[in-house]
């Protein structure tokens, strides 16, 4: 079934087009990669969808329902949780209450309480600093922390702008295996931009590509990686003009 | 299953441990203190109830308010119009509507209508200042206090213009302003770990984060807002009923850059900042009032220039705000604990 269905968006920020005319569908249960280079557009897209910048053209539907043009909280109330880029964790308060702040907005307490325990469950490192500040758990653990913030909403979609940036390398495999385990253990539906191609193929799906704000490539992350096309397409050469 | 959230956990002492450092002062004051020094106890406890009251708003959503001596003033003159009596009303205050004019309300229930005047007043106009951010809230803040204080200064057969609003009953002792104060600070704290102040606080720390979680920041904000300015009015009535007389420029610049001072020098975001602040400036303030009045060193008096007052604070703020940006407390609250465990990080770690 159809959860997200996006067409023909584009954004504007002044005289800048933003992003042009993109269109994507996402099933549930399925993931997709937004890649592209810098200022392709692919936080403006997620931006969007959230409700963070209007849209000036196109049309976003969530299960179903017109989203176009609601309030974020509004959206994220009806299950589009949104991961922001640079890991904007709460740094004045405590992990806990970081958490119970993406639950506190459902008004069921009973609900929210269970949901934490499994979050702690599948986030161990969690439970263990919950009276800490947030500000003072290292990048991973803020990534990791957003995540489960992200979770605690009891999202039907996770949608999350650059997970790897400015994270150690390591850092960033342990939350992809993260992000893999939790698509496994609650079949999330994934939205993730990255600006490397690399992620996609490693961790399968679909993947799409963005680059001056247009939708460029779209198809199976491994099958578009191995044929050379993200490559000629992130790059912007033609066919013809391909360097030997 | 649930367990009491921690934030409530840690910070129960906080309420308690500020009442009884106000309760302290007022208790020996009251023992071994002058006359003059009680009226300065007041004083400061009716700052508290202030400050704490524009804290409640400040302090969560990071917006600084010019405005809120405004909601004061309107709590102020309400006191005034239903606890004068009726005589004196009738020669100075014409204006009012009838039933103002003909009736005397006792203290308690007067002091409650007078503080939900202004709650009302921010409930209406709130939801206009709270779509702003940043700086432009806070000028449409200082915009509010102006337009306060230039209605409440000519309307002058409701609130006797630029002259001063005599007779109302000066009710106000020590332990009535301790126990706004105390009120105050509970109803702050009971704000700061409610969700709405939680939100607020998400909000003020990182926005987009916060209505990606599903919260409604223009809502919160007018939560707060209107807490804030009940709060505030009670410092109104308070000090309406401290005085006797009440004039509406007591609610304006200075009055604002004193609480504002408190606020900053306590630090903006901690509860016990708001009160620590009030203390520590009034008591630089009682310092500088005995030297206005002149110290005996040997033969001579020494007296400083009057209205010195203003810029020792202003000093006071610059020292501060060069030594300890975060002000007195940092972002910390004081609280009952053997360990030391900050609560709350200033610095991002390193990556």
């Amino acid at each position: 079934m159809t959860l997200l269905a996006v067409e023909g968006l584009s954004v504007r920020y002044g005289q800048l087009t933003a992003l042009r005319d993109a269109s994507l569908m996402l099933d549930e249960g399925e993931t997709l990669f937004v890649t592209g280079p810098n200022g392709a557009g692919k936080s403006t897209l997620m931006k969007a969808i959230a409700g963070v910048v209007r849209p000036a053209a196109g049309c976003i539907r969530l299960g179903g329902r017109d989203i176009t043009g609601e309030a974020p909280e509004t959206i994220a109330r009806l299950g589009f949780s949104m991961v922001p880029e640079g890991r904007q964790v709460f740094g004045e308060l405590t992990v806990d209450e970081n958490l119970r702040l993406g639950a506190g907005m459902r008004g069921d307490r009973a609900g929210a309480a269970r949901d934490l325990e499994s979050v702690f469950e599948s986030f161990p490192m969690l439970k263990e600093r919950r009276d800490g500040a947030a500000g003072l758990l290292s990048g991973g653990q803020q990534q990791m922390l957003v995540i489960a913030r992200a979770l605690m909403t009891r999202p039907r979609l996770v949608a999350i702008d650059e997970p790897s940036l400015g994270l150690a390398p390591l850092v960033i495999d342990q939350v992809y295996e993260l992000l893999l385990r939790l698509r496994a253990e609650r079949r999330l539906t994934l939205l993730v931009v990255e600006q490397s191609s690399t992620r996609a193929t490693m961790t399968g799906g679909r993947m799409m590509l963005l680059r001056s704000g247009r939708v460029v490539l779209e198809g199976d992350a491994r099958e578009l990686n191995a044929s050379g096309a993200v490559e000629r397409a992130y790059f912007g050469y033609s066919d013809a003009e391909e360097p030997a | 299953m649930t367990r009491a959230p921690s934030i409530m956990a840690k910070t129960v002492s906080t309420p308690l441990i500020l009442i009884a450092i106000l309760a302290a002062i007022a208790i020996a004051v009251d023992a071994f203190g002058s006359g003059p020094l009680a009226r300065t106890v007041i004083e400061m406890l009716i700052r508290v109830v202030l400050v704490v009251g524009i804290w409640i708003f400040v302090g969560n959503s990071g917006i600084i308010s010019f405005g809120h001596v405004g909601f004061m003033c309107l709590g102020a003159y309400a006191a005034a119009w239903l606890t004068i009596p009726p005589m004196l009303k009738q020669i100075s205050l014409r204006g009012l509507p009838e039933f103002l004019l003909e009736n005397q309300f006792p203290f308690w229930p007067s002091a409650l209508a007078a503080s939900l005047l202004p709650a009302v007043f921010a409930l209406i106009l709130g939801p206009v200042l709270m779509r702003l951010a940043g700086i432009a809230a806070s000028i449409a803040t200082f915009a509010m206090l102006a337009v306060i204080n230039t209605v409440y200064s000519n309307w002058s057969t409701v609130t006797g213009g630029t002259s001063s609003v005599i007779g109302i009953p000066t009710v106000t002792d020590v332990w009535i302003a301790l126990g706004m104060a105390s009120g105050a600070i509970v109803i702050a704290w009971l704000y700061a770990i409610s969700r709405s102040g939680l939100a607020l606080r998400a909000a003020r720390d990182e926005a987009i984060a916060a209505q990606a979680s599903g919260v409604n920041i223009e809502r919160e904000r007018l939560i707060a807002f209107v807490l804030s300015a009940f709060v505030c009015g009670a410092a109104g009535v308070l000090y309406a009923h401290f005085l006797g007389i009440i004039t509406p420029d007591a609610f304006f610049l200075t009055a604002t850059f004193v609480a504002l001072s408190m606020l900053v020098v306590g630090g903006i975001n901690s509860l016990s900042g708001a009160v620590i602040g009030v203390v520590f400036i009034s008591v630089i303030i009682q310092l500088l009032r005995w030297m206005e009045r002149g110290v005996q060193v040997g033969e001579t008096t020494v007296a400083i220039p009057s209205g010195a007052q203003e810029i020792a604070i202003g000093l006071v703020m610059i020292v501060i705000l060069i030594f300890r940006p975060a002000g007195l407390l940092g972002n910390r609250e004081i609280v009952w604990t053997s360990r030391r465990e900050p609560r709350v990080a200033r610095t991002q770690p390193a990556e």
